[in-house]
């Protein structure tokens, strides 16, 4: 923007000097050359974000592979698909979460106000427990999604996937409690795969094995505090590391070299990406919509559409979405979330599920994953399709229809 | 006090005209009913007070427009004290050359008045007039009752009754209605009329209590709909004693249904339990317990103050936060001692609605200037001289001026009390080019600002509607999206004021459709 005014001001400029040239007096005809307006493009045609970890990945990355995250930029692909996916299901890999979003909720009435925020009620969540939990809109509509962390008795942190600052303080109206957006001042590292533990303890964490799943505990990490959870959404052993950003590189550092004589390496979105599916969950954004960003409301889902019915609280009176989820509850939802298993032998555009002619839902996420040696797919379905579980066909982009089966989630179970 | 004394069937807040009609229904369907408000008298807005020793006035509300008769005959109100001193009040635009136009019938006389602006306008009144009263009939059937609730066939149940009348209206009708619908007044009066008085008295009409001008979009469907809600009233009448006399009668027939009135008795709390209503804390401590509970305090008072936004779903909450309120009316009551002179008056016209706005812009101007928060220096209003018809409000020969003055700002630049004198004189003055000698008459007077109507009559924003009457805030957008019919609030609650469906007005419909709401509810169950 600055620069296009100065531009126009610089041309104008160069208009009056032109007027008052003497080469005018002179009767020259003067250069239309002179007056073309060139437009300076900026260096970028948009904001780059980078995280406290961009630097690092830069130097990690041999392909160049990037792409964006909540506006964020972040390593797509380090060195390869493969070596990366096999890293995190055979040994360990670490990521960059920082573009998740973080918020701090504190204050007196903190728990009661999540209690209205959130789909569960959190009071009986005790220090450094985590919980999984759902936003809804007042239709019922997943929000966002994400995972709650009790840091005090009157302190939490919201980690979620998208942006919702304006919902949360809606929702404070009312309340004793404090809404920031801390996105800024934390980082997140994610270190997934079976060895995840030892690379830990070689790190400097001290008895990893005694953090359970769901937990968190504060950790100093080569004179670092590290808050450290086996959180994640990969599927296996995962554990989420959050630190202060001016920390976060030095941690990077650590981990991959205590890691790499253990296997560990970078992995970038695309093999967190198979890895999620393989754990069978679905995304905001990518497999429903958020009830916010939903152009069509067909494409916003409830809790019960994604079999997350288990985090509705319904006996609880007052909380956001209460009333439809209620109504959904009584009268059973009309979707259903499937994950679905195809002998493709290689990545194929794949759109509309059908029975027979009838289109009864569409593939969203779906991807080859290595070490089921097939295609996986996640696909929201109307639930009224479900009783005839055979005869389910799929569309590929090349027009022809291919045989799907029903397949429980998570495809690749992992302890 | 014995546990037993503070039990109850039904709880409500406030004995303004909508709390009392509230209580009398509900002990008419043979509930145990208690009424609390905050002041020492009942009355709410529809209160009459001395302006000064044997000057009494309707200190707000002072003309009743739109309370229907089903109500009247229903809570036997004639029999509890209610004289009308007059039902006919006739609306007079007041010109300053003495050709006043009287607008309120159709008669010869009346149109000879229009036409003696402008030929034509006479019989552009007739057909004016006349579509008026098509549209008013067009929306009528929402305003008979509380509006359907919304199940799954509702939509499609009101497009059918809506397209019915429609059709019936007529294309040409029809076409002029969807016209209207979002358009300014001043659209559809320079449309219609070439006169500027009485446009200029219309479009006050329009506008009046509402924080609009003449130009903006939808206050021509604000005219429609004020004419619908007076059409379900018996035309503009005014209580023997003031409107203060049809507040007090129905106080009395509440008692006498066995209704108990604890006044200075200012709520506190609502108290909700598992998302029921309970009762109601008083300021004092005292708990009073009954299932239900009705409010006629405004939603935003009701809902957040006295619930509490934690009690609703945080959508709910938002939309109620965000109802716009912004009360811009003052009020002038003047104690005189003999009746002003105005200009070929006879006593029709005395005994009129007295509309002072010359023209649009006139109005226009003085909705500019409470935008900015600023004085207009020139005011519009109406002006009633109860006393014409109540010859008992002052002492023989004396009377009483009451004033409704719109578009007075609530947040007034340099504060109220710098400004107070200024307006008070700006009244008299504007008074004065109609009837001269009226600034030696006055004997007493006082100016209520939008703010000192908030602190006497508990009207948040100062807002005599209890929020702005604009089309995005009525009929199923009344109190707030998501709440007509009270989805998505506490189990128990109710709104039964003006801040509810139909809106505001002394017509009780909002305490009248309440209770049914309830009573309705209650015999699902």
């Amino acid at each position: 923007m600055t620069d296009r005014q100065d531009d126009q001001t610089l041309s104008e400029e160069t208009i009056n000097v032109s007027r008052d040239s003497p080469l005018n007096g002179a009767g020259v005809a003067p250069d239309p050359a002179w007056f073309e307006q060139s437009v300076i493009e900026p260096p970028f045609a948009r904001h780059v974000l980078t995280t406290p970890l961009h630097l690092d990945a830069a130097v990690e990355s041999r392909t160049n592979s990037w792409t964006d995250w909540s506006g964020y930029t972040v390593a797509e692909v380090y060195t390869s698909v493969e070596q990366e996916y096999d890293a995190l299901r055979t040994r360990a890999g670490l990521s960059d979460i920082s573009p998740l979003v973080k918020y701090r909720l504190s204050g007196r009435e903190a728990v009661p106000y999540l209690d209205r925020l959130l789909t569960r009620a959190v009071g009986a969540l005790t220090i450094d427990q985590t919980a999984r939990v759902v936003l809804c809109a007042g239709d019922g509509n997943i929000i966002t999604e994400g995972m709650l962390f009790r840091l005090a008795e009157e302190e939490f942190r919201l980690i979620v996937r998208s942006s919702h600052l304006d919902w949360l303080e809606q929702s404070a109206l009312g309340f004793d409690v404090q809404v920031e957006d801390v996105s800024g001042t934390i980082a997140g590292l994610s270190l997934a795969g079976p060895s995840a533990l030892n690379v830990l303890a070689s790190a400097g964490m001290k008895n990893p094995e005694a953090l359970g799943k769901g937990q968190a505990v504060w950790v100093q990490m080569g004179g670092m505090p590290v808050y450290i959870s086996r959180t994640g959404m990969l599927g296996g052993r995962e554990y989420e590391l959050w630190s202060d950003p001016s920390d976060a590189s030095v941690l990077w550092r650590r981990l991959l070299d205590v890691g790499r004589p253990q296997g560990v390496r970078p992995v970038g979105a695309a093999a967190r990406d198979i890895a999620r599916l393989e754990n069978g969950i679905a995304l905001e954004g990518v497999d429903y919509q958020s009830a916010f960003t939903a152009l069509d409301s067909a494409e916003a889902r409830s809790p019960y559409d994604l079999s997350l019915g288990r985090l509705v609280d319904l006996d609880r009176q007052v909380f956001n979405g209460r009333k439809a989820l209620s109504v959904i509850a009584e009268e059973g939802s009309a979707h259903v979330l499937v994950g679905l298993e195809m002998n493709l032998t290689e990545g194929v555009v794949i759109g509309p599920i059908c029975i027979g002619d009838r289109r009864v839902g569409q593939v969203k996420s779906h991807a080859w994953s290595p070490s089921l040696q097939c295609v996986v797919a996640l696909a929201v379905i109307e639930a009224s399709a479900l009783g005839t579980s055979d005869g389910f066909t799929v569309e590929t982009g090349s027009g022809d229809r291919q045989p799907v089966k029903l397949a429980k989630r998570p495809f690749l179970p992992l302890i | 006090m014995s546990d037993d004394a503070l039990r109850y069937d039904a709880i409500v807040i406030g004995a303004g005209h909508n709390g009392l009609v509230a209580a009398g229904y509900l002990a008419k369907a043979g509930k145990s009913v208690v009424v609390l408000d905050a002041a020492a008298l009942v009355g709410g807005a529809a209160r009459t007070a001395e302006i000064s020793p044997d000057y009494q006035i309707s200190t707000a509300a002072h003309l009743v427009s739109s309370f229907p008769r089903k109500i009247e005959k229903d809570l036997k109100l004639s029999k509890h004290g209610l004289i009308w001193a007059t039902r006919d009040m006739a609306t007079v635009a007041l010109d300053r050359d003495g050709k006043h136009i009287t607008l309120s019938s159709g008669s010869k006389s009346d149109l000879m008045t229009i036409g003696a602006h402008a030929t034509r306008d006479a019989d552009a009144w007739k057909l004016f007039d006349a579509r008026m009263r098509k549209y008013v009939k067009l929306i009528a059937p929402l305003l008979e009752g509380p509006l359907p609730e919304m199940g799954k066939e509702t939509p499609s149940k009101l497009a059918t009754m809506m397209a019915l009348r429609l059709e019936k209206l007529g294309p040409a009708d029809l076409r002029t209605f969807m016209q209207l619908m979002p358009s300014s007044i001043a659209a559809l009066l320079d449309r219609s009329f070439e006169g500027d008085l009485i446009k200029g008295a219309l479009s006050l009409d329009a506008t009046l209590g509402h924080h609009t001008g003449p130009h903006t979009p939808g206050s021509a469907f604000a005219l429609v709909y004020k004419r619908a809600l007076e059409a379900s009233g018996q035309g503009v009448g005014y209580p023997v004693g003031g409107t203060g006399a049809l507040t007090e009668a129905l106080a009395t027939s509440a008692e006498a249904a066995g209704v108990r009135i604890r006044l200075e008795s200012p709520v506190a709390q609502i108290i909700v339990e598992d998302g029921r209503t309970k009762g109601v804390r008083l300021e004092d401590g005292t708990v009073f317990e009954a299932p239900l509970v009705m409010s006629s305090a405004d939603p935003k008072t009701t809902c957040l103050d006295l619930v509490g936004a934690r009690h609703f779903e945080a959508p709910v909450a938002t939309h109620i936060r965000r109802i716009r309120m912004d009360g811009a009316t003052a009020k002038v009551n003047l104690a005189l001692e003999g009746l002003p002179t105005f200009e070929n008056f006879s006593d029709k016209e005395y005994g009129g609605r007295l509309l002072i706005a010359p023209d649009m812009g006139t109005v226009e101007r003085s909705f500019t200037a409470a935008k900015r928060g600023e004085l207009t220096l020139e005011p519009v209003m109406e002006v009633v001289i109860p006393s014409y018809h109540d010859p008992r409000l002052a002492p023989m020969g004396h009377h009483v001026m009451s004033i409704i003055l719109p578009n007075m700002p609530y947040a007034i630049n340099g504060g109220w009390d710098a400004n107070k004198d200024v307006l008070m004189k700006r009244v008299i003055d504007t008074l004065r080019e109609y009837a001269p000698d009226i600034s030696n008459k006055v004997i007493a007077g006082e100016l209520l600002t939008p703010p000192e109507l908030e602190e006497s009559f508990g009207m948040s924003g100062g807002h005599w509607h209890q929020g702005n009457m604009s089309f995005d805030q009525l009929l199923a957008f009344r109190p707030a999206p998501g709440m007509a019919n009270y989805e998505g609030s506490v189990e128990g609650l109710y709104l039964c004021g003006a801040g509810t469906h139909p809106g505001g007005g002394l017509s009780g419909l909002p305490g009248k459709f309440a209770v049914d709401t309830a009573l309705a509810a209650e015999k699902k169950q």
